[in-house]
């Protein structure tokens, strides 16, 4: 079966529909959204449907997390805790319903999938170094663990007795006798000085991770995000993927 | 102690540094570089190490290994020698470090010679790019593979070793804190803390120095590029 893994699409239309345009070329059985559909970008409603029509199956993220009040914005930059007000203002009761029925965590075969990580996914920790990533490797039961919320592309491999070994997200084809930890990036804003849309696909019969990163039209996503009034500084890290 | 750049498609995915004397390299788990493409066999090659020198070393491998395009079946190694394997390229970087010589060439002028600070020139465009968008002032680089960045926006921003200071270093002589800098209205000084190590400036060893635009910080062995911002 093939898989495609988007997440962190940060209500970004332009970003998620050229993703979606080339997950078509790619002729997958099935697509999985880990979580923050929305928050940060000006489209949050319209990425909703589209992921409601196209992902199979839906994760929680804290930005969803955030909207429905279970999760202070406390701790957030100002930019974020704007954009999680104004996000919040352009939402119904239908989509607060639909965010409602997003799942914390998902397993199929081997693999786990989740937004943060798979230990207490409702506490939003990150993965982003090796001893995370050790403690994390507790925590899953399966072979791979599929998971996002940093937006850096990143591939924990687990090694016995030792500290798991930490490498930029790239084509690999994992096998059988090793533990991964893969963050599939993010559809909405890459934050690793790249500014292209990042997915992942998985081909669990012939045990292939592919990277994929598309371009898309970034200047009209910052023109419509000018024009709702959202913080320059995230209009401006769209561009540069930071 | 010798440094291995695994790079994937140009692309620097994994910085190996080693003190050990010999690294196995293949797609199996137990080798000590472990690269998953089927082009790689299971075990590759190795690298062994002598004080002076690397030898890189093919096992029969089915794809073969090349150092610096060229196919090889036993190979010494230079400082920045390219071996493919596979889809993946390995920088081999000796990392021979006198301490008596203290990167100051014989006659004199300073030598910015290391894989990192060479990396952190080459991306200058990109780092402009970065910070006229943030529009503050940053330190780039750092321990990871790929870019750090510190946002140097605080009154005081700590630089050493310990896990609570604003900006990690690493190095074996090297201050918990060992350096900060300090905004004074639009000027940053580096202040040197440390009681162990040096605190250098562009190679040059410093108690209080203003930052430039452009100045490499070295700090044990980290080492971070200062860009000034327009806030």
């Amino acid at each position: 079966m093939k898989i495609a893994l988007i997440s962190d699409i940060h209500g970004n239309l332009e970003a998620l529909t050229s993703v979606l345009e080339k997950i078509d070329q790619l002729q997958v059985d099935h697509i999985f959204s880990l979580g923050d559909v929305i928050g940060y970008g000006c489209d949050p409603i319209a990425c909703m449907n589209l992921v409601d029509k196209r992902a199979s199956v839906k994760l929680m993220g804290n930005h969803e997390y955030a909207v429905l009040g279970q999760l202070t914005t406390n701790s957030y930059t100002p930019a974020a805790k704007i954009s999680t007000e104004w996000t919040k203002k352009q939402l119904t009761d239908r989509e607060f319903t639909m965010i409602a029925e997003y799942h914390m965590i998902h397993e199929f075969e081997k693999v786990t999938m989740v937004h943060s990580s798979p230990d207490k996914p409702d506490r939003w920790q990150y993965i982003l170094d090796a001893t995370q990533a050790k403690h994390a490797f507790e925590h899953f039961s399966g072979n791979i663990c599929f998971y996002g919320h940093s937006h850096m592309p990143t591939i924990f491999r687990e090694m016995p007795d030792d500290i798991p070994r930490q490498q930029v997200g790239h084509n690999f084809d994992p096998s059988d006798d090793t533990r991964y930890l893969v963050n599939v990036g993010s559809v909405g804003q890459p934050r690793d000085h790249d500014a292209r849309a990042c997915f992942v696909t998985y081909d669990s019969s012939n045990n292939e991770i592919r990277f994929h990163r598309v371009k898309y039209d970034t200047a009209k996503t910052q023109e419509k995000m000018n024009h709702a009034g959202l913080p320059d500084v995230l209009v401006q890290r769209i561009a540069v993927g930071l | 102690m010798a440094e291995i750049i695994v790079k994937y498609e140009n692309k620097v995915i994994e910085r190996i540094v080693t003190e050990q004397r010999r690294l196995s390299i293949g797609r199996t788990n137990e080798n000590d570089i472990v690269l998953e493409n089927r082009g790689v066999s299971r075990k590759h090659a190795i690298i062994e190490f002598s004080d002076k020198a690397a030898v890189v070393i093919d096992n029969e491998s089915l794809n073969g290994t090349f150092v610096n395009s060229r196919k090889a079946t036993e190979e010494v190694l230079r400082d920045n020698d390219i071996v493919t394997i596979g889809k993946y390229q390995l920088v081999y970087n000796s990392q021979n470090t006198n301490p008596a010589d203290d990167s100051v060439g014989f006659d004199g002028t300073m030598m910015l010679n290391t894989k990192a600070q060479r990396n952190l020139m080459k991306n200058d465009n990109k780092e402009r790019e970065m910070v006229e968008r943030y529009g503050g002032s940053l330190l780039l680089g750092g321990e990871n593979t790929y870019f750090s960045e510190y946002r140097i926006d605080r009154d005081v921003t700590t630089i050493g070793k310990a896990k609570f200071v604003h900006v990690q270093a690493k190095g074996f002589i090297l201050s918990k804190i060992q350096a900060k800098i300090v905004k004074e209205n639009d000027y940053y000084n580096l202040v040197n803390l440390g009681r162990k190590g040096k605190t250098k400036i562009n190679g040059e060893p410093i108690d209080r120095q203003e930052l430039k635009n452009g100045d490499l910080i070295t700090v044990g062995k980290s080492v971070f590029k200062f860009v000034k911002g327009k806030k």
